[in-house]
């Protein structure tokens, strides 16, 4: 070879690596390629199209064979560049300007482009017939392609979290087209795209592994991405592993025996799975029982109807002071040490206590305290009866029903808790138990009184606006406060006043771009709502998962949370 | 004999058109539905499940909907599966495989092991060997599926072994066939074989048991003993052959437990069968699959039921369908 042949090749070489631009991982212990990692699923999945349904088995493996625009660091949950570069806002955070990551291919080898990402975003997240997408937060919102690498989104109006909806998992146009409007079909048919008959080369994505093998019920088998655009401190790629296993298993006993037994690798578990799990590591298993303070997560609250069928009920239940003396009776410690074996902190109001926008409002929770709580009800005039049951004005005892979802032993638990204690202080609530998927819209409906529920936790509360803004979509314990019609105007003359001026800090903090104004603005709005007791907090689970001696790096596996996954440094030693 | 075949088939079409309309009421009554199941996601709105309810035709009054459904189901489509984004038929063909095996080989075990039994327990009845199989048999009976499946997953676990679940190990799943894989297989089978066997071993053994006792006092096998037969021949070709009788149509109820007779124990075991898919079908009201279901389980009851009859008139001489 001669001398101008070899610098020839070698410029072409740094030509090729100044165009592809692999995002670098660090901080993180050099692992070496090659194994398997085997986890589990608890359900099969009805699809392998992530918008084809709300499926958390697809949600789990559209994380390892999709990226979105943005990701969450692993330690921070701070947004940081995924396929997309750099990003620019302007406009008064209205126009959000993306530049995509040169170089990023496809796992069959076609370049991504802006192309994809107009695409999925206009034929996919914002179809309201998508039954997984987001249409929602994209009503307005015009999505254009400036060029090749390059796409903009602009807003109706500012929206700061808006950000956060951009890890979404982008999809490639070149194979999704026909089952979009774009290609003729009706809306409803993007549903049809990828069944999970479908032969695994036509799912396509950017993600560190690529689908391979769905064995119906039992297997899906995923396999490194070549193409993958992440390197380690090293410059080695990602991922590490070769391959990834899901074995479909609905039972979280069984799921605790294959873990055990060795089939499994990692497994997310509860708190109520950690004392065997850890007595064994301590006995010499060659496993790690591991536990993160979580930001993700749906902690548990204390709802009572504000618009209660029972006119009385009603009244009672809107008053501040009553809501207080409830949670002066709610045994938080004995709930997180009993039912979370540990596991769990006090929580926050609306935002997790690991959060950046977290205010702590620990003293505004209050203590536990029956003679306190005892005293607030004697205050509210809220009489004993002969049988130690408080009566209320019209004579009639004080008693409610007390909704929570039966197939989950952690509510089951806190509900008997919370019953126990309330009887105490001369509160009778009877137990409902309903199925937990069903929860929600009990909730939603009219017919209840006191209800146990969670809500997931974001890294942005502005992301939780359906729930937490009076008048929201999710705002379920005081219904008259919702338009009447959607999308119309909430019915301010039901506000309450502390209502009103919560309402009215979410306003300022939609528009508000700075983040340390936004800070306060929330900051606020978490102090009413744990004075007020809006609704009553109960605690803040730890993310505890199991993993084999075999691996290393392991970080938490939120498992459904698109934009967070730290599988690809995970490597088998 | 064919028509009897010919009219039982008439009289099965109004039981299942019965079944039928009492299947999608039921499932009508449940509260909530698939849809509002989808709400639970803050993504979605009350616009989207109301354009997904009409893509759906659910919007149309029940009965049009039930008569949509039953005339479909008549031309063999068993409608589609809301979760699945997938026609039923399908999705329970790729589950159909795993059960019908696994139902035919317990079926197949736990008679060849309880019809010997209780032949045995009821010839040597205060015997000691009768003792223990009695003992096993009312142990058997009393404990449900998943207490003994739980049990033998903690004996396995703490002996060392990997095998807690499934049919194959996790490597073993999607390979292709070979020895390797057959003995993985092997390994698996045995625990299944007996959750969900347990149950079956001992009723049938007991009732074979109890069927033998009756039959052994009966006045014909006096006479056979006293013209002389060999005990084997009064045995086995008087005594059995008529203790035996009464377990055909027993036979014929098993077939419909394909389905639903091993959710539990396919839960707690991770085997790919239709019973958990029909579980999870319940529970995500994916109305369709879940009729389909349920029909097939009473169709086969039906044929079952027939089967039987048939089964005896073979074995038993006196019955007679002309």
């Amino acid at each position: 070879m001669t001398i101008r042949k070899a610098l020839w090749l070698l410029g072409c070489m740094a030509m090729g690596l100044a165009m592809a631009q692999p995002k670098v991982v660090s901080g993180y212990e050099n692992g070496k390629p090659g194994g398997t990692l085997t986890m589990a699923l608890a359900s099969a999945p009805q699809t392998m199209f992530y918008y084809g349904a709300i499926d958390s088995a697809i949600q789990t493996l559209a994380n390892q064979m999709f990226d979105g625009l943005i990701e969450y660091n692993y330690k921070t949950y701070q947004i940081e560049p995924a396929l997309a570069a750099s990003w620019t806002i302007t406009g008064e955070s209205k126009v959000y300007t993306f530049k995509l990551r040169k170089g990023v291919k496809w796992s069959d080898g076609r370049d991504l482009t802006a192309d994809d990402v107009v695409f999925t975003y206009t034929q996919i997240v914002a179809n309201p017939e998508a039954k997984g997408g987001d249409a929602g937060n994209f009503a307005g919102v015009k999505i254009e392609k400036v060029d090749a690498s390059t796409v903009r989104f602009t807003l109706p109006k500012p929206a700061p979290a808006f950000i956060h909806y951009m890890r979404l998992p982008i999809m490639p146009k070149h194979k999704l087209l026909p089952f979009s409007q774009e290609g003729g079909k009706k809306p409803g048919d993007i549903n049809n795209a990828w069944p999970t008959t479908v032969d695994p080369n036509e799912v396509v994505g950017t993600g560190p592994f690529k689908l391979q093998s769905y064995t119906p019920g039992q297997k899906v088998t995923l396999v490194k991405n070549p193409n993958y655009w992440k390197r380690d401190a090293d410059g080695t790629p990602l991922p590490y592993l070769d391959r990834l296993e899901f074995l479909i298993i609905p039972d979280s006993q069984a799921r605790v025996a294959q873990f055990l037994a060795g089939n499994l690798g990692q497994l997310n578990i509860t708190g109520s799975d950690f004392p065997s799990l850890k007595q064994r590591e301590v006995q010499g298993a060659p496993i790690k029982v591991v536990q993160f303070r979580a930001l993700f997560g749906s902690p548990p609250h204390l709802a009572f109807n504000y618009d209660d069928k029972n006119p009385e009920l009603a009244a009672l239940f809107r008053k501040t002071e009553f809501r207080r003396a409830i949670q002066s009776a709610v045994n938080r410690k004995r709930i997180i040490d009993d039912v979370y074996n540990g596991l769990a902190e006090l929580p926050g109001n609306g935002v997790a206590p690991v959060s950046e926008w977290y205010y702590d409002t620990t003293k505004l929770l209050g203590t536990y305290d029956l003679a306190a709580a005892n005293a607030a009800l004697d205050k509210l005039g809220l009489k004993k009866g002969p049988d130690g049951i408080r009566l209320l004005p019209s004579g009639k005892p004080l008693e409610f029903t007390l909704t929570y979802g039966s197939n989950s032993s952690t509510f089951t638990a806190i509900a008997t808790i919370i019953q126990n204690d309330l009887k105490a202080i001369g509160v009778k609530a009877n137990l409902q138990g309903v199925l937990a998927a069903n929860l929600l819209s009990t909730g939603r409906g009219k017919d209840w009184d006191a209800i146990l529920l969670g809500f997931g936790d974001q890294p942005d509360p502005e992301l939780r606006t359906p729930i937490w803004k009076p008048g929201g979509d999710l705002y379920y314990w005081h219904q008259s406060t919702q338009p009447i019609t959607p999308g119309g105007q909430p019915q301010f003359s039901n506000f309450l006043p502390w209502e009103k001026e919560v309402y009215d800090l979410w306003e300022k903090a939609a528009s508000t771009t700075n983040f340390t104004q936004r800070k306060a603005l929330y900051d606020r709005w978490q102090a009413i709502f744990a004075r007020e007791a809006m609704v009553i907090m109960i605690a803040k689970e730890f993310a505890v998962g199991a993993v084999s001696n075999r691996y290393g790096n392991y970080i938490y596996s939120l498992g459904v949370i698109p934009g967070y996954n730290p599988v690809p440094i995970m490597y088998q030693k | 004999m064919w028509s009897f075949v010919f009219r039982r088939f008439l009289v099965a079409i109004p039981t299942l058109l019965l079944i039928s309309a009492l299947i999608f009421g039921v499932i009508q009554l449940q509260p909530g539905g698939f849809l509002e199941n989808m709400l639970d996601d803050p993504r979605v709105s009350r616009e989207t499940v109301e354009t997904i309810r009409k893509q759906y035709g659910l919007d149309q009054p029940a009965w049009v909907q039930y008569l949509n459904w039953l005339g479909k189901f008549a031309q063999g489509d068993f409608g589609y599966s809301f979760l699945n984004n997938r026609p039923v038929a399908g999705l329970i063909w790729e589950r159909l495989g795993w059960t019908v095996f696994l139902a035919l080989l317990t079926i197949l075990a736990t008679w060849a092991v309880a019809i010997p039994l209780g032949i045995y327990t009821a010839l040597r009845r205060h015997g000691l060997g009768a003792t223990v199989a009695n003992f096993v048999g009312y142990f058997g009976l009393a404990t449900p599926d998943f207490l003994v499946a739980l049990l033998l997953i903690y004996a396995v676990l703490s002996s060392g072994g990997t095998n807690v679940g499934g049919l194959f190990s996790p490597q073993y799943i999607d390979a292709p066939w070979s020895w390797e894989k057959f003995k993985d297989m092997l390994a698996h089978l045995w625990i299944p074989l007996i959750v969900i066997g347990l149950d079956g071993t001992a009723s049938i053994m007991r009732q074979m048991r109890a069927n033998m006792l009756d039959v052994l006092t009966q006045d014909y096998i006096r006479t056979a003993r006293s013209k002389g037969l060999a005990e084997r021949v009064v045995l086995w070709k008087h005594a059995v052959r008529n203790a035996i009788n009464p377990l055909i149509s027993i036979a014929g109820l098993s077939l419909p437990n394909l389905i639903s007779s091993t959710i539990i124990a396919s839960i707690v075991l991770n085997l790919p069968t239709i019973g958990p898919f029909l579980y999870d079908s319940l529970l995500n009201k994916d109305q369709y699959v879940v009729m389909a279901l349920l029909m097939f389980s009473a169709i086969l009851l039906m044929i079952g039921n027939l089967l039987a009859d048939l089964a005896l008139a073979w074995a038993d001489p006196r019955i007679r369908y002309e």
